[in-house]
């Protein structure tokens, strides 16, 4: 059960987003998550790998699987030594992007998973973690 | 890396693309390209998009797809999206991806159907 135990990933090329992606469906198909769910994770980890690639250049992801009072679930962990977010809660809005995005990773992602943390310092960096609970 | 496994068919007067499952972005940037070339040297009146094997549907792969409809159009073309998967469609709407003017269809068959059956667009032949 390899899959199932926790890990890390560099991201440092635009390639990298396939694999991260590669990784967490067999980490998310491995737990139980059903289609729909696993489609849902996959997808936000698209987001926030790009994220990464394009604000920061590199950065880490890392996941491990959840257990909280009979609950199981995941959690994956975004971070990087970038830029930083400015206004955070800007960020979160639909449709905002000072990049060449659409402006829905960050809010996206949100709403694909169960929970989201974000913490940015300017210059220092970002950590993005985010959560998904069987059902 | 994977560009040759986009494969792009002239059927009829249709050209009938596929995407590969889990394209990374350089795949997704040559498949726009390869669509509006092979719009520029076959004399087709559309395309069919057969998306029925992706997998993940991110906002980079849909603005680009948007896009691409954009560019088609301006080219004369229609574009009908194919083969869209439940897990997708249900994932693409919570993200928040809308994908333009894009028409769809449940699968190549009906992709084709309708391409064939609307109105021609602009001069008969």
């Amino acid at each position: 059960m390899i899959q199932t135990q926790q890990g890390e990933f560099h991201i440092g090329s635009e390639s990298d987003i396939v694999l991260a992606r590669k990784l967490v469906r067999d980490f998310a198909t491995e737990l139980g998550f059903s289609l729909t769910d696993v489609t849902r994770i996959v997808t936000a980890a698209s987001e926030l790998t790009r994220n990464i690639y394009h604000y920061a250049g590199s950065g880490l992801m890392r996941w491990r699987p959840l257990s909280e009072g009979g609950h199981a679930g995941l959690e994956l962990i975004f971070e990087d030594q970038g830029p930083g977010i400015p206004d955070v809660d800007k960020a979160l809005e639909a449709g905002f992007s000072t990049g060449k995005g659409l402006g829905l990773g960050l809010p996206g992602s949100k709403r694909l998973m169960d929970e989201m943390t974000i913490e940015s310092h300017l210059g220092q960096g970002t950590v993005v973690g985010v959560r998904k609970w069987l059902k | 890396m994977s560009a040759e496994s986009i494969s792009v068919i002239k059927v009829g007067d249709l050209l009938l693309v596929t995407v590969p499952s889990d394209p990374d972005d350089e795949t997704v940037s040559a498949l726009q390209e390869q669509v509006l070339q092979a719009m520029a040297r076959h004399q087709v009146k559309g395309l069919v998009l057969d998306i029925s094997t992706v997998q993940t549907l991110d906002s980079f792969f849909a603005r680009t797809i948007a896009e691409s409809v954009q560019m088609v159009a301006l080219m004369g073309g229609r574009t009908v999206l194919s083969g869209m998967r439940a897990s997708v469609a249900i994932t693409a709407t919570q993200l928040g991806l809308t994908l333009g003017r894009a028409e769809t269809a449940l699968d190549v068959d009906r992709a084709i159907e309708r391409l064939g059956a609307a109105p021609a667009q602009g001069q008969s032949r």
